[in-house]
């Protein structure tokens, strides 16, 4: 089934859903422009225009955040402070630069993915932040964050081994999952169970006895509380036998991973969860199977695996197409393109992709947000309708408060051209707002609204209909 | 003005729809939620015969502790040897434990617990687990909140379930929770429950289009499940046909989204004249779970039909440094559930409320070395109420005779769940439950 997907079904609607799951969709022109590339050349480079993208990453500045030097000075002056005053003065003045840090951080990477030049790359950076799901609320501290989403978007693409023993030695994993207070006598579990559990394996493919054999070999691992950078402490490491998924040896913490992911299982692993990310929920056990095989013959190569997938007939299926619900930040992302608008104001983005459920570097916990139906509920889903209408109206009440959002610009969006009859605006907007064919029945809605205005179609009447269009199940899904 | 084209749409649903617009028919809006119930429950499993509702029926309160609570440092074997010997810089001193009996006690700040469980409202379960005790956050969680052996795999919840099997009809404020996003508790394939963190935002802000009738009545007809009967075509088109793939949920996504929206905006319509008009009549501590129960209490003193609440309160992984993270934890607990015992009786609806709560396990007896506790297995449990008998439910587990290292469970906490189920909420457990297990004697 990952049998490439034949030219002919190669149009502007799979070209759409390329660009929607490989990044962060895109206007009407940008569809059309990788629809005729696939057209001119084919599936296969339409595709590769995403795996080889030219990164346009050093365009976004890295906002101020404490270094790790920074912090150690904090703590030299905590430690000669005359007062408790004075301590908790400074402590307030890490507290403020850090809050602040956390919502720039945040910006930066959303703005990021709004205007990537290698949406690929950001998507899957996001893949990894969701399975290494690290969360500042106990790293506390945002330069290591930082760090972590350099590490994930250098490994993004390349192979996963890789990353995997990358991020054992990852200044906010270790801090996240005890790492660091792990030692020879004392091995802290938290991490050696999760590298299996939710990393590599999933549960139920080792025991506990292979997690405690495993904790032995990660023993040591340190973060350098003055460069923050990973060091090895050669005297808390456990150097003894270990018993591991049946290998005995002194294992090191990189021989455990590579004994991992010598397993088939892990392939599997990573192969259904890629799957489920990027193509759809429940795969089944063959195409799981068939991606796993990919993925063990290619040494865990991401980039290449997420090729043949996105050229496979199956992820251009019309049970994938269409099918996917939004997570909120591909809703966020998707949307100010789809309304060529920048992002909104800071602390309401901040405070809708809380709302929403996915505040980025802040996973609800270790396993990561969970997707697909669970980011619909009652609430989130009326909340999503409320921010479609703040973004369109402006009025920034709806959603509690906030600076007025960026108008639309609608002149440019919905030419006059279109203003002059119902089917002439709902086609087109529908494409761009769905891309996706409209259901007979939402077709009709729309085509209702507009009966009682009348031609050409004001602004207000415009931005109405895309109100009752994005207020809708079918706006939720790319 | 109309072409013939335009004449062909001038449908029933438009006729209700202008009617409306033009003012004529202001009644309509009622009739259509109303129309929409009927639809719904026509959708729903055939359901038992009539409930009663939260409105003047039982109500539950399910309170989670999330990331693991140390349920040793919390209902204290203070004259165990053992206790101190497992546990050298974490112990609590036994002089300030609040005695429940000789061998145990309550942490030192659930001084409003211990009162409570004096008074004669609470009960404590002694540990509390399941077979195979599984020592990961997510695995656990799931385990407790779809009631599923260790070994098994489920999707619904347990109280989803409850809802699908017991509870008339299909309104969706028959579950709610205070939390952003709905609990695995509550899952189910018909949608039930509503989450919400602040009423307030709760509803659909039309009035930000132009024309906030036409938006709230596009609104509602484009959210609103069809019964079935249109289905949404092939996305990429009729050409690409059937190219592979494994099969989908279908149209069954967007169903399930109408569903949602549906049942979002007929609850929100509710929950917010309720909060509108209730005031607490205590201060609760404001944190995310004193919040929380403020509003539940409000809710149940407005009325709502909700049979079964959903709170909690995260940051229980102390894996590290645990004793003041704890020790504000418990401050917490104390405080939301001493304020919520006392607004309740305020009201009159504390023998109507039953709360247990849960954490998906609890700490290794013995401490690490970074002072604090990894993952364990059985812990206690609390249960309050007007309906409760108070006192200590099943032993403590031997410090000693250990599992793993980890305290070996005594009461299967699907027993608590088909206690509360049986002799609280009045349904079968087993229905819900998938089998029986034991009635215990708290309520």
């Amino acid at each position: 089934m990952l049998s490439p997907c034949p030219a002919k079904y190669w149009n502007r609607y799979t070209a759409a859903h390329l660009l929607n799951r490989a990044g962060f969709g895109g206007t009407p022109a940008e569809i059309d422009t990788l629809e005729s590339l696939g057209q001119k050349r084919g599936i296969s480079s339409a595709v590769e225009s995403f795996l080889n993208a030219d990164d346009n990453g050093d365009l976004f500045e890295v906002p101020p955040l404490l270094t790790p030097g920074d912090r150690f000075a904090f703590q030299q002056r905590l430690k000669v402070a005359a007062s408790d005053a004075e301590k908790q003065a400074i402590r307030k003045e890490v507290n403020d630069a850090e809050r602040t840090s956390m919502i720039d951080l945040r910006l930066w990477w959303l703005n990021r993915m709004r205007y990537t030049s290698a949406p690929l790359l950001e998507k899957a950076t996001l893949f990894w932040h969701g399975h290494f799901a690290t969360s500042n609320q106990k790293v506390n501290e945002p330069y290591m964050m930082w760090q972590q989403n350099e590490t994930l978007r250098h490994y993004a693409l390349g192979r996963f081994p890789d990353l995997l023993k990358a991020m054992s030695r990852d200044p906010a994993m270790i801090r996240w999952l005890d790492l660091e207070s792990s030692r020879k006598n004392h091995p802290n579990e938290n991490f050696a169970r999760e590298v299996m559990e939710l990393f590599s394996l999933g549960e139920g493919h080792y025991s506990e006895k292979d997690v405690q054999e495993g904790a032995r070999a990660f023993t040591g691992y340190r973060v350098n509380q003055q460069t923050g950078y990973f060091q090895m402490s050669p005297n808390d490491f456990d150097p003894g036998q270990k018993s591991f998924l049946g290998q005995i040896g002194a294992l090191t913490g990189d021989e455990v991973i590579d004994i991992i992911v010598a397993q088939p299982q892990c392939a599997r692993f990573i192969g259904r969860k890629l799957w489920v990310f990027f193509v759809s929920d429940n795969p089944s056990d063959q195409i799981v199977d068939e991606v796993a095989t990919l993925l063990f013959r290619n040494g865990y190569d991401i980039g290449a695996t997420l090729g043949v997938i996105f050229q496979s007939a199956a992820f251009y299926s019309p049970n994938v197409i269409h099918e996917q619900i939004k997570s909120p930040v591909q809703w966020m992302i998707q949307t100010t393109k789809m309304l060529e608008i920048p992002l909104p104001d800071p602390q309401l983005l901040e405070n809708s992709l809380y709302m929403l459920g996915q505040l980025l570097f802040s996973p609800p916990n270790v396993k990561g947000w969970d997707g697909g139906r669970s980011w619909i509920s009652a609430s989130s889903l009326l909340y999503r309708y409320n921010l479609a209408a703040y973004l369109l109206s402006g009025r920034a009440h709806v959603l509690g408060g906030g600076n007025k959002s960026t108008p639309i610009p609608l002149d440019k969006i919905v030419p006059l051209s279109e203003r002059g009859g119902e089917v002439q605006l709902v086609d087109p907007l529908g494409f761009r707002v769905f891309n996706a064919p409209l259901s007979p029945k939402n077709r009709s809605e729309f085509f209702d609204d507009l009966l009682r205005h009348p031609v050409p179609y004001t602004d207000m009447v415009v931005r109405d209909l895309l109100q009752i269009m994005m207020g809708t199940p079918e706006f939720q899904l790319c | 003005m109309k072409t013939p084209k335009e004449q062909t749409l001038h449908t029933r649903r438009q006729f209700l729809r202008t009617s409306v617009l033009g003012g004529a028919l202001a009644s309509t809006v009622p009739l259509f939620l109303e129309k929409t119930f009927l639809t719904l429950d026509s959708m729903a499993a055939a359901t038992p015969g009539q409930y009663p509702t939260g409105k003047d029926g039982t109500i539950l309160v399910v309170l989670q502790l999330a990331g693991g609570n140390d349920g040793i440092n919390t209902l204290v074997p203070f004259a165990d040897d053992a206790y101190y010997k497992a546990r050298p810089k974490i112990g609590l001193p036994a002089g300030q434990i609040l005695k429940i009996n000789d061998y145990a006690g309550l942490h030192p700040r659930l001084t409003g617990i211990h009162d409570l469980y004096t008074s004669g409202n609470l009960g404590l379960i002694q540990g509390v687990g399941y077979p195979n005790p599984n020592r990961s956050h997510f695995r656990s969680t799931e385990i407790w909140q779809t009631a599923s052996d260790a070994d098994r795999n489920e999707s619904e919840g347990w109280l989803g379930r409850y809802f699908d099997s017991c509870c008339q009809g299909v309104d969706p404020t028959i579950g709610v929770a205070i939390a952003g996003q709905t609990p695995q508790a509550f899952a189910s394939p018909h949608a039930n429950g509503v989450a919400f963190t602040d009423p307030g935002q709760f509803r659909y802000m039309s009035e930000s289009a132009s024309d906030p009738k036409a938006a709230e009545m596009f609104m509602r007809e484009m959210n609103t499940p069809d019964n079935g009967n249109e289905s949404i075509p092939d996305n990429s088109g009729a050409s690409i046909g059937m190219i592979g793939g494994s099969p989908g949920d279908g149209g069954d996504t967007v169903e399930f989204l109408q569903r949602t929206a549906l049942g979002a905006r007929m609850s929100s319509d509710k929950i917010l004249a309720i909060t509108r008009k209730t005031k607490s009549s205590v201060d609760y501590p404001h944190t995310q779970l004193g919040n929380s129960l403020n509003l539940v209490s409000r809710l149940i003193a407005g009325g709502l039909p909700t049979r079964v609440y959903y709170v909690s309160q995260g940051g229980f992984d102390t894996h590290a440094n645990q004793i003041p993270t704890h020790d504000r934890l418990m401050t917490d607990l104390n405080g939301a559930l001493s304020s919520f015992a006392t607004d309740l009786k305020t009201q009159g609806n504390f023998d109507r409320v039953l709360m247990i709560s849960f954490s998906e396990f609890g700490r290794r007896v013995t401490e690490n070395a970074s002072g604090g506790t990894d993952h364990g297995a059985a812990a206690p449990l609390f249960v309050l109420g007007g309906g409760v008998k108070p006192g200590l439910y099943g032993n403590y587990p031997s410090l000693t005779d250990l599992q793993d290292g980890d305290l070996r469970f005594g009461t299967d906490f699907r027993s608590v769940y088909a206690t509360a189920l049986e002799k609280w909420l009045g349904a079968p457990s087993e229905l819900v439950l998938g089998r029986k297990f034991p009635l215990l004697p708290f309520i």
